[in-house]
């Protein structure tokens, strides 16, 4: 999933400061699992902002809808009906539904409410950890399900730097090095032997580099 | 014609033991008459500040077993009464009773406390163990049931100075006073009795060695508990009692009566002293402001308990309580008469005198004398320690056939252990009278409810002075007058105590004239109130939850006593919340689901037959599930028990006997593959003998009673000298190696091999008694071989200390050593050398040995799959983790799931049976249920909103909410506790808590701020 977390409530104020009015947009999908951006959290921060408004003798307006998805324009376009009665529009989703609101309400302003930080898996609650980078090219397959490319802090791709101490990553302890989880995973599975074949350059186009990226499937076009 | 038996029985002593004994049976369709001498039950643990090992609140888990006793409808309490005599026999029994007068006549009595408070009578309070004083009337302690008032005939002025005063009986508001009240005479017919009657702690005052009765400063262990408590004398502040100032240093001197032979002394271990010696002193500094200095003083540091030895090591360790091996027999006082000197041996063997400012005496168990004469009065036998007698392998049976004892009149032992022995008991007993079950038990009838749906809230308030709890702080009349004006309100009263037995009457006339279909109490708490309303209100016809309550006593009057006009202004402000709320509340029902009456047993050793026996014996079918081959488990390995009973023959009999009960179904080679379903109807899964073909049963309870195994040693050269071998090997020897035995020399046996280490750093309880016990052996066979035991602590604790006695006046050697500094077992010609440090010479000595015991520890068996399929919890060593460590020591967090024997936790066998039976009564007690009521309170999921997240499946305490096939969260409501936590917790806003919705939440905030 997208892994988010809520900006601080300062800068957020800051995006508002001049509204009477706002539409605070939630989402259902990833950031609600994360904790950052659902219907509960909706709520909490319409509250947050309503108090800090008062405090300072202001009034503010908050309409609190939460959307299935953001990103999806079925979805987003739930809003229309009463968006224009609004001066601004707040989403509490990724940075892709953030620029779906966007777009689709063109003389709104947009503000996220959220930094999206990472895809990753929720070790148990409260903790997630990055897992992918999504660089369009996936060699799982040959470093026994742990990913290089996110989890190397250079993201080598054959086997780990000097700054491989006791298992763990020279930028922090807390961080584990990808490669001593991969040689000891492919060790437990008796398939060292696949990391004899030499990884070439990477093709780092797919990841991104290229310029932004664009999928389309024929045969689902409509 | 053979009588029929009686469906009643009798417990003896209201303290926990008798408690639980009691709400087991009244639970399992008996009617129960709970005896008891004093005015209150409640016994020591009512006494007792904090709870070994968790150090939780005494009265705070044990107060709600009070409240369930009290209004339970099968259980009649009797206070103030004593048995004169039992006649009859086993069925039919026929007690006569004497009731002492309470002079309050308990109907009437609204315990608002007013004659205590007019009382002019001022003497020691025992409850507070005499530290402050009470009135002549008086309650034992604010949380006493019955809460009801009593007058002490011995210091009241009216009995001792010619019917002077009655100041009580003229400010009485409810009458209740009558100084005419006669002894009273009462004959009960039972069918079987259960003898729950304690102890009581040892008095020091017999020695006068220990300064106690002359220092003030010098307590015993149950006065210290008094002073650590906050409604103890002190309020919880720890000061001693000379010049109530913070002590910087605590003495604690161990053994203070037992195990010791000199005359007024007593030969066994208390079992209980060391670990709450070890409590109290961590308590005691936690409760002081300035650095404590603790000292325990030992002979043996006896923390035999499940995980009591990581409290041990948590005192020593992290929190720097100090533990010093010298045993103290005398104190001294030092030169300023209120500190008191000590002088000891320590570790270095130097003589060193330490002051302190106080000296907690640790006493022990002792039987009074009442008990003695009541075993007496009811022909009971005692053992030469006046603790009832009873068989090794029948702990809970006393030699008069119907009569079962529980608790610490049957040997020294913890509050689980009481709790255990308690529900055992009532186990043995329900079993005797089966087919009585439900033939005197009573059952509440209500009329039905009213249909509430589309009508308008009518409220109705009722708004409480409790005497002058509330009155004398809170304008009352005020608050009332306010109440009548705010929405849907259509009555607004005031009472005296809405408690009492009238107002219920009022409320109810309330309801049908009014026709009120929402009732606020404005008065106390919900936690021992809301039942006692609910219960008003359905008598009236309305859903007991269209109840809601403004707490303005214990949130208001209490905490504003200085602050009169505020308080009221605060009352109004909870009483208008509530309204607001109640509004908003709607009925919830509760749906019946039959009960599977079968029993599942997992594990066919002693623990498990005895189980399966007693579900048998209680008229259920039972399914007995073992792994192995054959029945038996691991007593199959033990030849006699420490008191010399015949293991092999018993376990014999019990196997035989349990294969040809009828209502036993055994199932060897069998193991459990899946498991689902809720208390009272579980779907269980058995892979079936050899060829593990798959078998559906379907039972409501279920008992883990799957054992452990010994530990099996890498140390100390085992497995490669055939000198070396373990106590349980050494035990298989002794029937038919006599002559081997008569060859040796000189034989070590090393203690705590696997136990008391970092990777297992329990106790394993058994091992030293088997030690004690195989020594003793090898003695009798060869009676000039040396034998030493290499030890840390003997911890033989109970009687079990009679043989560790006799085993040292046989000339057996019991050294110790110390930890982390295990002895060292080399091999040498013929020989094996065993090196250790003495702590008395300070030198290692080297021993040439012919033999080598271990005293090998308890291991937990392959806990894990099984922990899994049944979603039952496990400790960090493997064994099965109890729902509550004091008060539901046979119960796992999983409804309906039980655990008993080593499976729990290293025990003895006797230990084992007891545990057996308590699990069967817990289970019986469910089983016994035609239906269960599931609902209420409870979360529910909206499937629309559910993202699918799994917090809550991570966040509930009690694993309910799971994803279903449609990919979104349920939750089974006969399983939900009705907690919460998944409806705070869910980021979606998908899970609401009836009676607690967002909805009826938000809508008394908004009350409370649109304000005045």
């Amino acid at each position: 999933m997208i892994v988010a977390e809520r900006k601080p409530i300062d800068e957020i104020i800051g995006f508002v400061q001049d509204c009477k009015k706002i539409l605070l947009v939630g989402c259902n999908e990833c950031v609600t699992v994360c904790y950052a951006g659902g219907k509960k959290e909706v709520g909490i921060l319409s509250s947050a902002l309503k108090m800090a408004f008062s405090k300072e003798g202001k009034n503010l307006d908050v309409k609190e809808a939460t959307l299935e998805r953001q990103c999806d324009p079925e979805y987003v376009q739930q809003l229309s009906e009463y968006y224009d009665q609004y001066d601004a529009i707040v989403s509490m989703a990724c940075g892709v539904g953030v620029q779906e609101l966007a777009m689709r309400y063109l003389n709104k302003q947009v503000f996220p409410a959220l930094n999206t930080n990472f895809m990753g898996a929720s070790q148990g609650q409260g903790i997630w950890e990055e897992r992918c980078q999504g660089c369009g090219e996936c060699v799982l397959g040959r470093t026994g399900g742990i990913c290089p490319i996110a989890r190397c802090a250079k993201s080598l791709l054959n086997g780990p730097c000097g700054g491989s101490m006791n298992g763990k990553c020279e930028i922090s302890k807390e961080v584990d090095c990808a490669w001593q989880l991969i040689i000891d995973r492919l060790t437990g599975l008796k398939q060292m032997h696949m990391l004899e074949e030499i990884f070439p350059v990477k093709d780092w186009s797919p990841a991104g580099h290229g310029g932004p990226r664009r999928m389309v499937r024929e045969d689902l076009k409509s | 014609m053979v009588k029929d038996k009686t469906g009643a029985i009798m417990v003896v002593g209201g303290g926990i033991g008798g408690i639980q004994a009691a709400l087991d049976l009244a639970d399992s369709g008996f009617y129960v008459y709970l005896v008891e001498k004093s005015s209150s039950i409640g016994g020591k643990m009512s006494q007792l500040d904090k709870t070994f090992p968790t150090n939780d609140c005494s009265m705070c888990i044990m107060s709600p077993k009070l409240v369930e006793c009290g209004k339970h409808l099968n259980i009649e309490i009797l206070t103030l009464s004593e048995i004169e005599s039992v006649t009859g026999e086993e069925g039919n029994f026929h007690v006569r009773l004497i009731q002492h007068p309470r002079y309050i006549d308990i109907d009437k009595c609204i315990a608002c406390g007013t004659c205590a408070e007019k009382c002019p009578k001022k003497v020691a309070d025992e409850y507070n163990t005499k530290l402050i004083k009470r009135k002549a009337a008086y309650i034992r302690y604010p949380q006493a049931v019955p809460l009801k008032y009593l007058i002490d005939k011995k210091n009241c002025i009216y009995f001792r100075k010619d019917k002077k005063c009655r100041a009580c009986e003229k400010f009485c508001p409810a009458e209740a006073v009558d100084f005419d009240q006669k002894e009273r005479e009462i004959t009960i017919d039972v069918g079987a009795i259960i003898l729950a009657s304690g102890f009581q702690p040892y008095n020091p005052a017999i020695s006068d060695s220990y300064q106690y009765g002359r220092s003030p400063n010098v307590v015993t262990s149950l006065e210290f508990e008094r002073i650590l408590s906050a409604s103890g004398p002190y309020q919880g502040h720890l000061v001693r009692p000379s010049d109530e100032r913070e002590p910087k240093k605590i003495a604690w001197l161990q053994c203070v009566g037992s195990r010791n032979t000199r005359i007024g002394d007593k030969g066994y271990c208390s079992a209980v002293c060391c670990t709450y010696a070890i409590k109290q002193a961590i308590v005691a500094k936690e409760h002081s402001a300035i650095p404590l200095d603790t000292a325990i003083f030992y002979i043996d540091i006896r923390t035999h308990g499940k995980d009591f030895e990581k409290f041990f090591n948590r005192a020593r360790e992290e929190i720097g309580v100090r533990f010093e091996k010298s045993r103290i027999n005398s104190i001294l006082p030092a030169h300023d008469e209120e500190n008191l000197e000590i002088t000891y041996l320590n570790g270095e063997g130097k003589v060193v005198r330490e002051e302190f400012d106080m000296v907690v005496l640790s006493v022990g168990i002792d039987i009074p004398k009442e008990s003695i004469d009541l075993a007496q009065k009811m022909g009971v036998e005692l053992n030469h320690y006046n603790f009832v007698s009873t068989g090794y392998f029948d702990p809970l049976r006393t030699t008069r056939p119907g009569i079962f004892v529980c608790g610490a009149f049957q040997g020294p032992r913890d509050i689980p252990e009481t709790v255990t022995q308690a529900s055992g008991s009532a186990a043995a007993a329900s079993s005797l009278l089966s087919e009585q079950r439900h033939t005197l038990t009573k059952e509440k009838e209500y009329p039905e409810e009213m249909d509430i749906t589309g009508k308008a809230p009518r409220i109705g308030i009722f708004v409480c002075h409790c005497g002058t709890n509330i009155g004398g702080v809170v304008d009352v009349p005020k608050v009332t007058e306010y109440a009548s004006k705010l929405p849907n309100v259509v009555v607004a009263e005031e009472n005296l105590f809405t408690c009492s037995q009238d107002t219920q009457v009022k409320i109810k006339e309330s309801i049908h004239e009014r026709q009120l279909n929402r009732v606020v109490v404005a008065s106390c708490s919900v936690r021992t109130h809301e039942p006692l309303f609910q219960d008003t209100i359905r008598e009236a016809g309305l859903n007991p939850y269209l109840l809601s309550m403004a707490n303005i006593r214990d949130q208001d009057s209490w905490v504003h006593r200085s602050n009169k006009d505020s308080a009221t202004e605060k009352a109004k402000d909870l009483v208008r919340m509530a309204v607001a709320g109640a509004s908003k509340l709607s009925p919830l029902y509760r749906t019946k689901l039959p009960v599977t009456k079968r029993g599942l047993i997992v594990g066919g050793g002693i623990a498990g037959m005895t189980a399966a026996l007693n579900i048998a014996g209680q008229g259920f079918e039972v399914i007995l599930v073992e792994i192995e081959k054959e029945l038996g488990g691991f007593a199959g390995n033990i030849r006699t028990t420490l008191q010399g009973d015949n293991v092999r023959q018993y376990l014999a009999g019990l196997i035989e006997v349990v294969k040809h009960n009828e209502k036993i179904e055994v199932l060897t080679e069998t193991s459990v593959a899946g498991f689902s379903g809720t208390k009272g109807n579980f779907k269980t899964v058995l892979g079936v003998g050899a060829s593990m073909h798959h078998r559906e049963v379907t039972h409501g309870a279920l008992i883990i009673a799957t054992g452990a195994t010994e530990y099996r040693p890498k140390e100390y050269l085992y497995g490669e000298h055939e000198s070396v071998r373990t106590q349980v090997e050494l035990e298989g020897m002794l029937l038919t190696e006599g002559e081997k035995i008569k060859g040796w020399k000189d034989v070590v046996m090393i203690q705590c091999v696997g136990s008391r280490n970092n990777s297992n750093p329990n106790c394993s309880r058994i091992c030293c008694q088997q030690a004690v016990k195989n020594a003793i052996a090898v003695k009798e066979i060869n009676p000039d071989v040396n034998v030493f035991i290499l030890h840390r602590d003997i911890r033989t604790y109970g009687f079990a200390e009679d043989f560790y006695r006799q085993a040292r006046q046989m000339g057996i050697h019991f050294l110790r050593y110390k930890e982390h500094e295990d002895p060292i077992v080399e091999k040498a010609e013929g020989k094996i050398h065993v090196t250790f440090k003495d702590l008395t010479l300070g030198r290692e000595i080297t021993i040439e040995s012919d033999q080598v015991v271990l005293g090998t520890g308890v291991v937990a068996g392959d806990t894990e799959d099984l922990a899994n399929v049944l979603k039952v919890p496990l400790t960090s060593e493997r064994f099965f983790l109890e729902a509550h460590v004091k008060l539901r020591p046979v119960d796992t967090q999983s409804d309906g799931i039980f655990v008993c024997g080593m499976a729990h936790g290293p025990k003895t066998i006797d230990e084992s049976i007891s545990q057996a039976l308590a699990a069967s009564a817990r289970a019986c007690r469910l089983l016994s249920q035609d239906y269960i009521e599931v609902g209420g309170i409870v979360a529910r999921v909206d499937p629309e909103l559910c993202a699918s997240c799994l917090i809550c499946v991570r966040a509930c305490p009690y694993e309910v909410p799971f994803i279903n096939n449609d990919g979104v969260s349920e939750i089974d409501i006969s399983k939900c506790q009705g907690c919460g936590i998944c409806a705070s917790e869910c980021p979606a806003k998908a899970i609401d808590l009836s009676h607690f919705e967002d909805m009826q939440i938000l809508t008394q905030i908004d009350a409370l701020l649109e304000a005045s």
